[in-house]
């Protein structure tokens, strides 16, 4: 039989738990682990962290000022 | 009594028009958050810009179809996604290949033994660069991406992808899970390479 270990655990509910789709009890549990667990509260924060790195870089690339134009050129004509 | 209504009258032609110009200011209101998530469903910018336009011609065509009320940007991005299939953009599904992934960690980790024993959380995620993340999402195999590109760049929640993608939402859970797991893999591969390996 594996031992339980609460830091292996913590990491495989880590993204659900940072999507707010745990149950109340799962959520509990995390929280308290994050509180007790200096290795898990880095890597939390860390992925905190991430998520908004992620997005920053994958939407800096604003929608071309011609793509816009073409898109409304699309409308229906007005009778 | 005896007027009948058979032929649309001006009051109703005017409606329509009316309702129409909404629609389509609405729509093209949301075409920047449409480009963010499309511009990384696809591979390259010009095929996102050219999904873009046969996207808007068919919602601006089928316009009555969509139910006010509901969400006009999920509905934008389910037409652009099966124009995306139909077109045969996305490329053949090959259901041998398991893309690499490591646990949640495993980022943190490789960052943090590559830098020099600083381990503030802050710190470590700078040592990202935007192309770094950029070029390790294009790496993630289409079918993990999709999921990963709409709920955590657009925002979906996970009962909004499903039906943008058409598949059950167990489905998102499970592709979002392991493709957030791809895409860290991708990225320390690309933050720091094989030197650590």
């Amino acid at each position: 039989m594996t031992a339980y270990d609460p830091c292996a655990h913590c990491e495989e509910v880590m993204q659900p738990f940072m999507d707010r789709v745990l149950t109340d009890a799962e959520r509990a549990q995390a929280e308290a682990h994050l509180d007790e667990c200096t290795y898990c509260r880095k890597r939390y924060r860390f992925e905190e962290n991430l998520r908004v790195f992620v997005r920053q870089a994958v939407t800096a690339e604003p929608m071309p000022v011609e793509l816009k134009q073409k898109l409304a050129a699309l409308r229906t004509p007005l009778q | 009594m005896g007027k009948t209504t058979r032929e649309p009258d001006a009051r109703q032609i005017a409606t329509e028009a009316r309702d129409r110009v909404r629609f389509e200011e609405e729509a093209l209101a949301l075409s920047d958050q449409v480009y963010r998530v499309a511009r990384h469903l696809v591979g390259s910018r010009e095929e996102a810009e050219d999904l873009m336009q046969e996207t808007y011609a068919r919602a601006f065509r089928s316009w009555r179809s969509f139910q006010p009320g509901t969400n006009l940007r999920a509905w934008l991005l389910r037409i652009l996604t099966n124009l995306n299939i139909d077109r045969g953009r996305r490329q053949q599904r090959s259901p041998d290949m398991q893309p690499l992934e490591e646990g949640d960690y495993f980022l943190y980790n490789k960052l943090e033994a590559a830098g020099d024993g600083d381990t503030d959380e802050e710190r470590v995620v700078e040592r990202l660069s935007q192309n770094d993340v950029v070029s390790a999402l294009s790496d993630v195999p289409h079918d993990f991406r999709d999921v990963v590109v709409l709920v955590d760049i657009g925002d979906f929640t996970y009962a909004d992808a499903a039906q943008i993608l058409d598949i059950p939402i167990g489905t998102v859970m499970s592709r979002l899970h392991r493709g957030r797991r791809i895409l860290k893999k991708s990225m320390a591969d690309q933050a720091v390479g094989g030197e650590l390996a």
